[in-house]
This record gives structure tokens, C-alpha cells and sequence, in this order.
């Protein structure tokens, strides 16, 4: 019985090993698996909490009022993000006609996504939602709602994918304040133990003047964020040994997410100077219609 | 064996029903919750044979790593601009975080840490294992979190994280009962007699 001790202790660390030795992209394909294996409990929890809190509250009309407030919830803030879209595409253009070296702004597709739940894990920041990679989303792309960045995808099962919130550490975003030249990289917070942690900007040159309650926006530097994201406006500013730290606070109140827009961002191809000006025509656009 | 079998079986379910299971008094403890797979493995390690408890390990390391272990970027694994990295370089490259299946070591560890009391469980005494499963609960939270704060590189216990830390070794104190009466009953109805050859030492003449 000894032996046959020793022997599965052999085994264990045998396999242990392997998997530990695993590399990142069969990790990732095993996690996406058993995620979509995970997928019907999820969405059973899921419902069980809303019917939970359906007990709690009042509802006047139920199924037909909710689906249409869902969905125009979902259009008001598609539309908000395209207007904010359309009046930083005019600045742009305004400035940009003059110049011959013109480059054509990235475009972006938004999917729409509920978020169905935060999850149990032990010391992260993640969020579910109900669209996966049968809906065309891929890991790492940006998540948004009308407001500002919310983080980015991780795994993804075919209906279901998982989010690492803005205020999880391993979420990080190259940044900037607004009105400044100060770029940092904005952290959040180990351990997951808050929903809307202080986030840190990191990497600011000290003694760094930077006005309290300024907006803080992502700088688009390293591609997996679009740049002028809106993250949060500055509480205050430490200085650190070897550079300046700003706390931040979210703009994004985390602890009511309903909807969010999964940003995948498309390369547009390079437009030539002649072709960016005829492209760049003033377009009518009123606000509030 | 029928019995080790429904404990696994009863494993691969507490992975289902850990989804079901909401944070308790979230505000005041941080998002503190009963990790069910957790606290059933470290109860089921001192019911089962060695080997079945390494398999039990393997098992339940494997999936909660899958289900709850975020998937960062593959980019880069040091910390940014100290190094020398650019802005660019420090923002698309991935946090260094726990790898995929360390669990299972961990797991492995604590098992046969509980491995220990397999004597006292059998004869009825709960006092010292219950104790035991809070104990492997809140060092494996701390392993994961000692194991992040060397590979992110800087030093950061606020209250917050002892907190959640001491309420999740506090619901599994107080779940664990269930657990081990659950496992009596079953070795009973399985009958299943529970073995301790741990330290025993066998002398046979030569």
C-alpha cells in the first residue's frame, strides 16, 4: 500500500507539473472549454438572482415593459457612444483637413452585452456577460458603456464571456490627464475587494501639476484600449520615490452594470492625403436629434 | 471505492452549485463567500485514501484554476516603466499573474495537511478538523495572495484583504460540519470503513 503511495505521489506531481508547464495558448482553449461547460449554471444563477430580487421589488408590467426598457436602454447608450464618437470624429476632421498626412481614425463595431454576473473567484474583479465568441468577440478587446471604460474580456465560451473590470490590477491602461502632458499607466486595485476601488496612475513625472478633479482618459498607447476613453477624474497626487502617483476615481459606477458595449476595434486602411480630404467633409449633425 | 467515487461525483457538483452561492454581507466583508469546492475538498481529504485525495487534488485544482483563474494578456510578464519599458510596451503587456494549475499543488499540500486529523475524524471528533478546514481555507487565500504579491512585485496588505481573508475561513468553520456529517452518513450507507496508515510504522522482523 506504501508503494502504491508513492507511486500516485509520482503521478500527481507528474502531472501537476504538465500542466503547470501548460502554455498559455492551450491553457486558454482548456479555460474557454470547461467556461462553456460552466455556461447553463451561470445563466441558471443568474436568473435565480433576478428572480430573487424580483421578490423584493415592485413590477407593474412585467415580461413586455422589461424587454422594452432593456432594449431602449441598450439603444440610448449605443447612441450616446456614437454621438461622443461623432463630435470627437468632427474636431478631428476640423483639425485634420489641413494636413496632407491625414490618417483615417479606427472605426470601431460595439456588441451589445448584459451583464449577467459578478463572479465568485477569490481575489479578482470579473464580470460575466451574455455574449461570447459565437457573437464575434475575442479576448482582450475593450468594454465600454456610454460613461467609460469598464476593462476587457479574458475567457470566452461561445454565449458567455468573462470581464476583467478596470478596477482589477490586471487590467491596465496607458493614460493620460486631460489639460496636461502627463502619461502614466492606470492601475487597479489588488484582491478585488471592492467593486469601485481608487485606481492608481502610475509612471507620472514628480512634482507633477495636476489640478484636482481632473479627467483622466485612456491614451489609445499599445493598441488594446481606443484612445479618449473616459476612466475617472483625479483625487489626488502623491509623490513616489522615483515618479508621481495620481489616485484616481472611476467614472464607471461598477456596482450597477446592466449593459455594456464590447469594443473590437478594426484596422482601417491608411487613407492617401487627396482621398482623407474628400473623405473628411463636414457632415450634418445636430446634437439632441 | 463506491464511496470515494460519489465523493468525486459530489466534487465535480459542489464546481455547479459554488455558482449558485452569493457573497455574504458583500459591503462589510469585502465580497467574502463560501468557496464550496474548497471546503468540501479539504473535508473530503480526511475521509479518503491518500491516493484519492491527490486525485481529488487534481481535480479540484484543475477546475477552479480554469473556471476563476483570469486570462490576461500574453504579452510581456515584468513591470513596466522602471524597466526601462516604453508606455506602449507597459500597456499591452499582461500583469504577471498566478499560472494555470498551481492549484493543484496547493491543494495537494493542504490534502495531505489534513490527511493528518483522518484519525480523529473516525472516531466522530470534529473539533480539531473543523478547525483544520478553516485553516487550509484561509492558507490557501493567503497562498494565491502571497503568490500575486511576488509576482506583481510590490507589497500591499490593507485591512480590506484581512478581512475577507479571516470571513472566508470563518463560513468555512461553520459550513464544514455539514460536510463532515454529510460524509459519515455516507460512509455509512456506503459502508465504507475510514483507514489511517499515516505514521504507523510496521516492523516485520527483518
Amino acid at each position: 500500500m506504501r508503494n502504491f503511495n508513492v507511486i500516485a505521489l509520482l503521478a500527481f506531481l507528474a502531472v501537476a507539473v504538465a500542466l503547470l508547464l501548460l502554455n498559455k495558448g492551450k491553457s486558454r482553449q482548456l479555460q474557454d472549454k470547461v467556461m462553456s461547460v460552466f455556461s447553463p449554471f451561470i445563466h441558471a444563477s443568474a436568473s435565480a438572482d433576478k428572480a430573487m430580487e424580483g421578490t423584493t421589488t415592485v413590477v407593474g408590467d412585467p415580461t413586455a415593459l422589461k424587454r422594452d426598457n432593456e432594449k431602449l436602454q441598450i439603444e440610448v447608450q449605443r447612441l450616446r457612444i456614437i454621438t461622443k464618437k461623432y463630435d470627437e470624429m468632427m474636431d478631428e476632421n476640423n483639425k485634420l483637413r489641413k494636413l496632407v498626412d491625414y490618417k483615417q481614425g479606427s472605426p470601431f463595431k460595439l456588441t451589445a452585452a448584459r451583464v449577467v454576473k459578478r463572479s465568485a473567484g477569490t481575489w479578482w474583479n470579473t464580470l460575466i456577460i451574455d455574449k461570447g465568441s459565437l457573437d464575434g468577440l475575442g479576448t482582450d478587446s475593450p468594454v465600454i458603456t456610454d460613461v467609460g471604460l469598464i476593462g476587457k474580456t479574458g475567457k470566452l465560451s461561445p454565449r458567455m464571456a468573462e470581464v476583467i473590470l478596470l478596477t482589477d490590477e490586471l487590467c491596465r491602461v496607458s493614460a493620460y490627464v486631460e489639460g496636461t502632458k502627463e502619461r502614466g499607466i492606470l492601475f487597479g486595485e489588488r484582491g478585488g475587494m471592492d467593486l469601485r476601488p481608487d485606481l492608481r496612475l502610475r509612471y507620472l513625472s514628480r512634482n507633477a501639476v495636476i489640478n484636482i478633479g481632473s479627467n483622466v482618459y485612456s491614451s489609445g498607447d499599445g493598441g488594446v484600449f481606443p484612445p479618449g476613453l473616459h476612466l475617472g477624474k483625479v483625487k489626488r497626487f502623491e509623490n513616489r520615490e522615483i515618479s508621481g502617483e495620481a489616485i484616481v476615481e472611476p467614472v464607471v459606477d461598477f456596482e450597477s452594470l446592466e449593459h455594456v458595449f464590447v469594443v473590437e476595434m478594426q484596422k482601417a486602411e491608411p487613407a492617401t492625403g487627396s482621398e482623407a480630404i474628400q473623405k473628411a467633409e463636414p457632415v450634418q449633425f445636430e446634437k439632441g436629434k | 471505492m463506491l464511496f470515494n467515487l460519489i465523493v468525486l461525483a459530489l466534487m465535480l457538483m459542489s464546481f455547479a452549485v459554488q455558482e449558485f452561492i452569493p457573497p455574504i454581507m458583500p459591503e462589510t466583508t469585502h465580497y467574502a463567500r463560501l468557496f464550496l469546492p474548497a471546503v468540501f475538498f479539504f473535508a473530503a481529504s480526511v475521509a479518503v485514501p491518500f491516493p484519492w485525495m491527490l486525485i481529488l487534488s487534481l481535480v479540484t485544482g484543475v477546475l477552479w484554476d480554469v473556471r476563476y483563474l483570469p486570462m490576461s494578456s500574453d504579452a510581456g510578464q515584468a513591470s513596466g516603466a522602471e524597466l526601462g519599458m516604453t508606455l506602449a510596451d507597459a500597456a499591452t503587456m499582461g500583469t504577471a499573474d498566478l499560472r494555470f494549475g498551481y492549484s493543484i499543488l496547493v491543494f495537494g499540500l493542504l490534502g495531505a495537511l489534513m490527511q493528518g486529523v483522518r484519525p480523529l475524524f473516525k472516531k466522530g471528533r470534529l473539533e480539531l478538523p473543523v478547525v483544520m478546514v478553516g485553516f487550509s481555507t484561509g492558507a490557501w487565500l493567503l497562498v494565491q495572495y502571497l503568490l500575486m504579491t511576488l509576482l506583481r512585485g510590490s507589497f500591499y496588505f490593507p485591512t480590506a484583504m484581512w478581512l475577507k481573508l479571516v470571513t472566508d475561513m470563518m463560513y468555512a468553520m461553520f459550513f464544514s460540519p455539514l460536510m463532515f456529517l454529510a460524509l459519515h452518513v455516507l460512509a455509512r450507507v456506503t459502508s465504507y470503513e475510514i483507514k489511517y496508515d499515516g505514521l504507523r510504522y510496521n516492523y516485520d522482523g527483518r
